[in-house]
């Protein structure tokens, strides 16, 4: 069986999986920022907040941890409606990446949490602090610190996991990819590429995830 | 005397094994190993109502999985499916994990560039289907409206070229995905095979899904790999016999409700 590679087509098409690319990036830059915020609020909840609320996100954090991605999205877009709630593909897939990643984020930081020392808390507690300011001040820092590589191995898992998002029609560069080699027939050309595209990214994201944690954390910190 | 045998052995070795390798052995074609393997491997798309459907017993069903079923019976070996979705109908044979396929795959130009078309066995056109209330009568009205396609099938191909400027067309992987998108109102309307739309009008009777505008009319028919002569004449002759002797109308008439038209030949 022979087959000619014809590399040549992808070449012609490069803006348009750019496009898409940019799109990926886009997308998973925002669902990273609130989807870390909406985890930090939740893991200090689920630690200092009321009871029907520590119920509540650690039910939100359970459903949304042991459903796949794929169906989470397919919500969103396909089920939403149906309650009077048209989210746009964009919209539906960035709020589904943000609430999943708000969910392992959460239990990610938790874990980060419990490794605060228990006597700086105490001590905190001794200066008479609030239970949110010795969240902000004392623990959530060192916290992030400490959890910095699994998070940014989440984020990464994120970033991944958008190729899902072409299924609700989302034109990212997976999406983009499938509608090329389905009109040119170049599938193994163009998949290869997007591999690629895909490994370039995520060792980008890699790269300013090292540069910000020298920026963040040891910056002139002896810590 | 031994030297002298060993000389004459070594003599007749190399004229035996030169004599064997002097018959060119012609490479095996795809029809040679389906035959040898006694199985047919077929790509069948189940997402695709009324030429690919997983019925209720969750067996594979529909018009070109019955046509698979009696090209196999007839080949005398057994039937091997691969379920691919719609993007994978093509990949899949090229790739070789299926030897054909026989998935509704309409007949074009595009397509001809990669894979070899045999000759038809079924009609179907591709409709834009739309709520009641939507207003779609003419190419013109599509501007401003969102239409969902299918990725990898002749809508795809068809559509972006009729429709006007202003169309926001969308795109989904799967079939499934699209008829969702336009009954849960993601998109305004949609293209597919007239069939496929009739079981989703059918299928939901509170939306009253009408068919708004014909896009075009294809043959479609079982498609093999470039190269893959013998195999692609055994599934002509095929087509022929069993269009003579009315079975492909019976299988086409009893999915889709329609009489065959008159399948042309290449």
């Amino acid at each position: 069986m022979h087959y000619v590679f014809h590399f040549d087509v992808v070449w012609d098409h490069f803006p348009e999986l750019l496009n898409g690319a940019l799109l990926t990036i886009r997308l998973s830059a925002i669902a990273m920022v609130l989807g870390l915020v909406l985890g930090v609020i939740c893991a200090y909840q689920a630690s200092a907040g009321p009871g029907p609320v520590r119920q509540a996100i650690k039910l939100y954090v359970e459903i949304i941890r042991n459903t796949p991605f794929l169906v989470q999205i397919f919500i969103f877009y396909f089920s939403l409606p149906s309650i009077g709630l048209r989210l746009d593909a964009n919209t539906a897939a960035m709020l589904a990446m943000t609430i999943n990643l708000g969910a392992y984020a959460s239990e990610i930081l938790r874990s980060g949490i419990e490794a605060v020392p228990r006597g700086q808390v105490e001590a905190g507690r001794a200066l008479g602090l609030s239970r949110f300011q010795i969240f902000r001040l004392i623990i959530l820092f060192p916290a992030l610190k400490t959890v910095y590589p699994a998070l940014a191995s989440q984020f990464i898992l994120l970033m991944l996991g958008s190729s899902v998002v072409s299924t609700i029609s989302a034109v990212e560069l997976t999406a983009i990819t499938n509608s090329l080699q389905s009109t040119t027939f170049r599938s193994f050309e163009f998949y290869f590429v997007a591999t690629g595209m895909y490994l370039v990214m995520a060792l980008g994201f890699r790269a300013s995830f090292i540069a910000l944690y020298w920026l963040v954390f040891q910056r002139g910190r002896g810590a | 005397m031994k030297t002298y045998l060993k000389l004459l052995a070594l003599v007749v070795l190399v004229a035996g094994s030169t004599l064997l390798m002097s018959h060119p052995a012609a490479a095996e074609t795809t029809l040679d190993k389906v035959l040898k393997e006694k199985k047919l491997r077929v790509a069948i798309d189940v997402g695709n109502p009324p030429f690919g459907v997983l019925g209720k017993d969750g067996q594979p069903d529909g018009s070109d999985v019955a046509v698979a079923r009696q090209m196999a019976k007839d080949m005398g070996v057994e039937l091997e499916f691969i379920q691919v979705p719609s993007t994978g109908r093509i990949p899949a044979l090229l790739a070789g994990r299926a030897d054909v396929t026989i998935a509704s795959i309409s007949v074009t130009t595009d397509r001809a560039k990669t894979v070899m078309y045999c000759n038809p066995n079924g009609a179907l056109s591709i409709v834009i289907l739309a709520p009641k209330s939507t207003a779609l009568q003419k190419p013109a009205d599509m501007v401003g409206k969102r239409i969902g396609i299918t990725r990898a099938t002749l809508e795809e191909a068809t559509v972006p070229k009729m429709a006007p400027q202003g169309t926001d067309i969308v795109w989904f992987d799967e079939i499934g995905a699209t008829i969702q998108a336009l009954l849960s109102g993601q998109v305004d309307a949609v293209a597919m095979t007239s069939f496929a739309g009739k079981t989703v009008a059918d299928g939901n009777p509170d939306k009253q899904i009408e068919p708004k505008l014909t896009v075009t009319t294809a043959f479609y028919g079982p498609i093999v790999r470039p190269g893959d002569f013998e195999l692609r004449q055994w599934i002509n002759t095929w087509i022929f016999l069993n269009t003579q002797n009315g079975t492909l109308a019976a299988i086409y008439k009893q999915h889709t409700g329609l009489d065959l038209p008159t399948l042309p030949t290449f």
